[in-house]
């Protein structure tokens, strides 16, 4: 009776525990940071063999008269020191990888340029039940690993979504720039224009001054 | 006594999965740490952080650093301000578009010489949602309760897109506009330059006349 009593208390707490660690796995982070030279944000993944997927995108500052923006790098490193995923001189991408073991992952910014940058960035850890998982646990169903598969496809389209909009307020930045530009140059070229012209205009008429009437004389 | 053991595992882990699960941020060691994030109106942003010296958070920490965290709207009100804190939790609900930010500040007086990092986890919109509410409200559970998570994930990802439809129409109002000004403003341009040097061939010829040189 008595360990009868135990076993079905260690049962309730180990439900609850493994309710906990699936309602756990949804790790989400969309921040922004500014970059000046280095920044590393870590993320901490629980299984090996989790889909660590993501996005960054720079926020565009004013670049005066470059065409495309120079970009930043991006390092992502493993518990053990190598080096998982690497991009460079992007200007904002996607990246997704199986993490090969389970610890603390460093996702590095490198700004090789002196003026800092401003970073948009989303990491998301997803993990799904696998059948070894099923098989450890006897509370969890197959049906616990559909609804992780369809989680974790909403949440796909979430780090989308995130991507799309943080590429829109990129666009709408330049937009807006653009317009500024529009009105500034044009009215400022006018006036520019018109002064030139009347200082060309006094200019010719101080070579023909007074001297040159006398001389015709 | 064997449900007051498990109570007491249940309450670690609870405490203690926050910290795995935040973001880590290093702080430096004299100046600000600031992380933002653009977000439109009435977003409800729910975030802890909590922060210890080293890089690890194995180490069982005695001494926790003070930091100073503030947290400001776009327009620049102070949403949450707190001194010599280590850890601690903050939720607003977004009333203006734009950037938000929360900046971390070590303070100066501590032993300084270790690295100080921070745990951020800053939730927004569905994820800040706080279930055991709907669990008590309508008394559902287990399978029903991810399926309805599932739902409200659905819902914030239409939300999401319709706000981004709405965005994307401004831009391309603002697009057209400044093509058509583009147009508009280079032909004028071109009509001012031809005026001008006809105006000053005129006024020259006219003065030159007047001077009896031509």
């Amino acid at each position: 009776m008595e360990s009868r009593r135990r076993l079905r208390g260690a049962r309730v707490v180990y439900t609850l525990l493994v309710l906990l660690f699936l309602g756990m796995v949804n790790l989400v982070s969309a921040l922004s940071v500014t970059v000046n030279d280095l920044e590393c944000v870590y993320e901490y993944v629980l299984y090996e063999g989790d889909t660590v997927s993501g996005n960054f995108v720079v926020v565009d500052h004013d670049i005066f008269w470059g065409s495309d923006h120079p970009g930043i790098d991006f390092t992502v490193t493993s518990p053990a020191g190598n080096v998982v995923n690497s991009l460079k001189g992007t200007s904002g991408d996607k990246f997704e990888f199986k993490a090969p073991s389970s610890g603390m992952y460093k996702f590095c910014f490198h700004n090789p340029h002196s003026t800092p940058e401003s970073v948009s960035f989303y990491i998301h850890v997803g993990h799904i039940p696998t059948e070894h998982d099923l098989a450890k646990d006897e509370h969890l169903d197959p049906i616990n690993v559909k609804i992780a598969e369809l989680r974790e496809s909403l949440e796909s389209v979430t780090a989308e979504q995130k991507y799309l909009k943080a590429r829109e307020a990129r666009h709408r930045h330049t937009n807006e720039s653009t317009r500024k530009r529009v009105i500034f140059y044009t009215v400022g070229e006018y006036i520019m224009l018109a002064l030139a012209s009347s200082l060309q205009v006094v200019y010719i008429r101080r070579l023909f001054g007074k001297t040159v009437a006398y001389n015709r004389v | 006594m064997k449900l007051v053991e498990a109570a007491a595992v249940l309450l670690v882990v609870v405490v203690v999965a926050p910290a795995v699960r935040a973001l880590w941020v290093d702080l430096p060691r004299t100046g600000t740490k600031c992380v933002s994030e653009e977000l439109h109106n009435k977003v409800v942003v729910l975030a802890d952080f909590h922060s210890f010296f080293g890089q690890n958070d194995d180490v069982n920490h005695t001494v926790l650093p003070s930091l100073s965290v503030k947290v400001t709207s776009p327009y620049g009100n102070n949403l949450y301000h707190q001194e010599k804190i280590s850890y601690g939790q903050f939720s607003f609900t977004t009333t203006e578009t734009g950037s938000y930010m929360a900046c971390f500040t070590v303070d100066s007086e501590q032993n300084g010489g270790k690295t100080v990092t921070v745990g951020i986890d800053w939730k927004t919109g569905i994820s800040a949602k706080d279930w055991d509410l709907v669990v008590k409200k309508e008394k559902i559970e287990g399978l029903e309760l991810e399926l309805k998570k599932l739902e409200g994930i659905v819902q914030a990802i239409r939300d999401n897109m319709n706000y981004m439809m709405s965005r994307e129409m401004d831009m391309r109002e603002v697009s057209e506009t400044t093509n058509g000004r583009v147009a508009r403003f280079s032909i004028m341009s071109l009509g001012i330059c031809i005026a001008a040097s006809v105006s000053q061939s005129l006024y020259l010829r006219r003065y030159f006349r007047k001077k009896k040189l031509i």
